[in-house]
């Protein structure tokens, strides 16, 4: 490959360069005033009631957790709260939601067959994860087909 | 990047394991190498089976369970695929009983073989009962993953169909044309960057009594039926290495080399079945995560089979999604760019040709998959080595370890990055299936990027199943 | 490692793992460690009463023995306790973990081994008898007889009487305490036993007669305090978290999460509090009640536990939480 060859694909490599840091660093702007949140979580076999939570990044949660079958937990990703609560006896806990993505809710304590999937989704937004994820996901689909214009593969 | 771009694969850079490993090369050349490896892997496997029989129902606390779904899982999908290839099937006891007694002994036996050694029909000698086998085992993998018995099950009726299958068939018929697991092992060895070759294909043409097929007093003939002077895919190789012990002109060769060298190459014949595996595990890939770890417990109550109505709609969607809508829409995408392409391929060569460029994203997608699931449930591990049936034993002291999610909150991250590297992966290959067929390029793009959209909208998917 | 010797060898290894794993997991398990144990050790099973509950749920022991109990839950998390007399809580055991005990009970009599955790709507069906003989005493042992019940069976009181619904009192508990003074007590509704065995409505008509002055409301706020007057302790509320909640909620509406798996609506006791003697309440705890979901508590409480139990229930009926 010759030197002429190799010079815009140098400036094409800064430019992709460019792209992917904008794609993960770019602020995204919330006007949100954070505050408190109750929040009631059912548990049961195999599942919580709620399945999916959406809060506000910023949010106080405070959270009642009931059992309505045997005893079950409450774990949540990224947060490591974790509780155990028993049918009849509630339990009460708050947390601050300071991190934005998804974080599943899980069962802790071993409640029949489907426990390990019992799971429950927590999604603090705007959920940055997933948009920046997707946009590079899309970018490095584009930069390799774009990329590969010219380029003998086999 | 920068050997793709300046080298052609044909001549890349290889490296001789074994030639630089001379300590290794002993191990690997002596006929024990593999029974003792097998003899080792047996006892965790007769542990897990009693376990699973005699055990704790709780499957989070079974022997049977954790390390056979969680531990052994992870390390297939996380380290061995990825990166040995077939190493599995190298140290699987599955077929070791079936082998050893075809063999009528386990270290070097007589040659003598006690089998019927029938030919395996020509019909079958395809991935498609692997594939039906993958599925039967993925409809009912809810209550496979979760109930030790089951699961024990489950592999003792494997090895069984392996003894029965090696007093009937010739070799490893059960391993190359049944095994489920063996199925996608197959398939996703070939990114791995580790390979068995011969180092010149034609000192095979011009060796006459060709070990390697007949076996002599150093090793048996190739198991898995396979005439390594051929062999140019992981796909197609056991990884038995009696091979290397066998040839007498020192040919065969164990190579470190570029990740997925094996994938885009021409495919021979009619291998839909083969893009059917590699459909069937994406499609998969994408369905586990949504049932198992999604949020949705009506589905994964009808995948519990908590009712017969339920599974069957489980099942009927399940069947439908990996054998109809994700094959329809992979087909659309492929005849969407061949309709613009110069390529001439028909679309059913063009669909089994850009099939390959989905094994390195469901490989990741798997990856991510194991990572998740071994990063939350690992830590059962500590408590099963020291209790493995739940009965309130106490070995190594590790009986009271409670369950920790390790680095939960930077698994999404790490499920993102490897999602990210399987999609650039796969891309890469559609492009390279691309320009095979259209070596001016001028219309590779038009023919590639429908695959790549196909590829794309998978990912996507996955990122919203697992951030989003 | 080629040759004979080699492949001999293997086979060796062979059987020994294929036979030797499982042979040696049930060996030690069934014979190896009870026969290194210097005492009997029973395993019970410990699952939900729809799959078996206890078995064994009858152990026979000898007063002097020393016998281990080891529980293994292996559906769902169950609490193990021994009733009265023996007084164990071996807390909760999850499933695939195995909760033991070794005792020496020294005086004959039988014992409830039982649940004391939620685990499925049959869950106080979950119980077990410990039972402890002394050889060389004839006869069976029985229950000792309880008082307070005797009692209601020799008034003939129906202690299964569906009963009549208060609606619309709230007392005022704080201002009853503070007028408490302002108003004059008879005699009766100062003694605990007497209370056990009355109403508070029947209180208030009492009050009512020696204070025709004062007004209903401060007399009603008066006998609410009367009825719920000493403070639950920690020990109790738990005992009615433990055991009760489940059905009757924690706060006693009626409102537990087993609420709607009942044969009857469970009890809110606010709302049959007026017209309750706290005797029905005893006894319907220590026997159960007949025709409804209501189980016997008598085995697992003792006569004292029961008694603050009724307490704690009026404190719960006029507001107290």
């Amino acid at each position: 490959m010759s030197e002429n060859q190799r010079r815009p694909i140098t400036a094409r490599r800064v430019i992709l360069l460019l792209v992917v840091l904008a794609v993960l660093l770019v602020p995204i702007p919330t006007f949100h005033t954070p505050h408190s949140r109750d929040v009631v979580i059912d548990a049961s076999q195999f599942e919580y009631s709620p399945p999916r939570l959406n809060i506000n990044r910023g949010d106080t949660v405070n959270v009642t957790l009931n059992a309505s079958d045997v005893v079950h937990g409450f774990f949540l990703d990224g947060y490591e709260i974790d509780s155990r609560v028993e049918p009849g006896i509630s339990q009460k806990f708050t947390f601050t939601a300071d991190r934005s993505g998804k974080f599943r809710y899980r069962c802790s304590v071993a409640c029949g067959p489907l426990h390990p999937f019992m799971i429950g989704e927590l999604v603090v937004g705007p959920n940055e994860p997933v948009w920046r994820a997707s946009a590079l996901a899309v970018v490095a689909a584009a930069a390799v087909l774009l990329g590969a214009r010219k380029r003998r593969m086999a | 990047m920068k050997t793709m771009s300046r080298e052609s694969p044909t001549d890349e850079k290889r490296f001789d394991v074994l030639g630089r490993m001379p300590r290794l090369r002993r191990m690997v050349l002596s006929r024990a190498f593999q029974p003792v490896l097998m003899l080792l892997l047996l006892a965790p496997f007769a542990l897990a089976v009693t376990a699973g029989l005699l055990g704790t129902s709780a499957g989070n606390r079974n022997f049977g369970i954790v390390f056979v779904w969680i531990v052994w899982w992870a390390l297939l999908m996380v380290l061995l695929v990825p990166g040995l290839g077939r190493f599995w099937c190298t140290v699987c006891p599955i077929p070791a009983p079936g082998e050893w007694i075809q063999r009528r002994g386990i270290i070097g036996g007589v040659a003598k073989l006690r089998t019927l050694g029938l030919r395996w029909p020509r019909r079958l000698r395809n991935m498609w009962l692997q594939n039906a086998g993958f599925l039967m085992l993925a409809l009912f993998s809810t209550i496979i993953l979760t109930r030790p018995s089951v699961s024990a099950a489950v592999i003792v009726g494997l090895t069984g169909t392996a003894v029965g299958m090696s007093l009937l068939f010739e070799k490893r018929t059960f391993c190359k044309y049944v095994c489920p697991i063996g199925g996608f092992i197959g398939l996703y060895s070939m990114v791995a960057p580790v390979e068995l070759r011969v180092r010149d294909a034609q000192v095979c043409v011009d060796h006459r009594s060709k070990d390697c097929i007949t076996g002599n007093e150093n090793g048996y003939g190739c198991p898995w039926m396979v005439y390594p002077g051929k062999l140019d895919r992981n796909l197609d190789c056991g990884f038995c290495t009696e091979c290397l012990k066998t040839c007498t002109m020192d040919n065969v060769v164990v190579n470190l080399r570029r990740p997925g060298t094996d994938l885009g190459k021409p495919v021979r014949g009619k291998r839909i079945d083969e893009a059917f595996k590699a459909l069937i595990m994406l499609t998969c890939s994408i369905i586990y995560p949504a049932v198992l770890f999604g949020p949705w417990a009506t589905v994964k109550a009808w995948a519990g089979i908590e009712s017969l109505g339920g599974w069957l709609i489980y099942a009927a969607g399940f069947l439908a999604v990996t054998l109809v809508v994700m094959p329809g829409l992979f087909w659309l995408a492929v005849s969407r760019g061949q309709k613009r392409s110069c390529s001439g391929l028909t679309i059913r060569q063009a669909f089994n040709e850009y099939a390959h460029a989905l094994i390195p994203l469901g490989l990741a997608s798997w990856i991510a998959f194991s990572v998740g699931f071994a990063l939350t449930n690992g830590s059962y591990a500590l408590a099963a080595i020291s209790d493995p049936l739940g009965w309130g034993w106490n070995l190594f002291g590790t009986r009271e370890a409670g369950w920790t999610p390790y680095l939960s909150s930077t698994a999404p991250g790490i499920q993102a990055v490897i999602l990210l590297c399987g999609l650039i992966f796969s891309v890469r290959t559609s492009l390279r299936v691309g320009f095979r067929h259209d070596p001016s390029g001028a219309t590779t793009m038009q023919a590639t990027s429908p695959v790549a959209v196909f590829l794309l909208a998978c990912t996507l998917a996955l990122l919203w199943l697992y951030l989003g | 490692m080629t040759g004979k010797m080699g492949n001999r060898a293997a086979l060796v290894v062979l059987v020994l793992v294929l036979a030797g794993i499982p042979a040696s997991i049930v060996g030690y398990q069934y014979w190896l460690r009870p026969a290194l144990a210097d005492h009997r050790v029973v395993d019970i099973a410990a699952l939900v009463p729809e799959n078996g509950g206890f078995s064994p749920d009858l152990i026979r022991v000898g007063v002097g023995e020393t016998i281990t109990l080891r529980f293994a839950a292996d559906d769902v998390a169950h609490g193990i306790a021994i009733g009265p007399g023996l007084d164990i809580d071996l807390g909760q055991i999850d499933p695939g973990h195995v909760g033991e005990v070794t005792l020496t009970p020294d005086s004959p009599g039988v014992y409830t081994y039982y649940c004391n955790t939620w685990c499925s709507p049959n869950h106080w069906r979950m119980r077990g008898i410990l039972e402890v003989v002394d050889p060389t005493a004839a006869g069976a042992v029985g229950a000792p007889p309880d008082p307070i019940i005797e009692a209601l069976i020799a008034a003939s009181v129906d202690i299964d009487a569906k009963p009549q619904l208060a609606e619309g009192i709230s007392p005022d508990r704080p201002n009853g305490e503070q007028k408490l003074e302002t108003v004059e007590v008879p005699p009766g509704l100062l003694d605990p036993t007497w209370r056990l065995s009355h109403t508070p409505a029947e209180g208030l008509v009492a009050l009512q007669a020696q204070n025709p002055e004062v007004a209903d409301d401060v007399l009603t706020d008066v006998t609410a305090y009367l009825w719920s007057e000493p403070t639950p302790t920690v020990e109790i509320k738990e005992l009615f978290a433990k055991n009760c909640a489940a059905c009757h909620g924690e706060l006693g509406a009626g409102d537990g999460p087993a609420a709607t798996s009942t044969l009857e609506t469970p009890v809110a006791f606010a709302d049959v509090a007026w017209f309750r003697r706290g005797d029905i309440w005893y006894a319907k705890i220590r026997r159960g009640g007949m025709g409804t979901d209501m189980p016997n508590f008598g085995t697992l409480f003792t006569i004292e536990e029961t008694r603050l139990l009724v307490d704690y229930l009026w404190s719960l009926s006029f507001g107290e939480s």
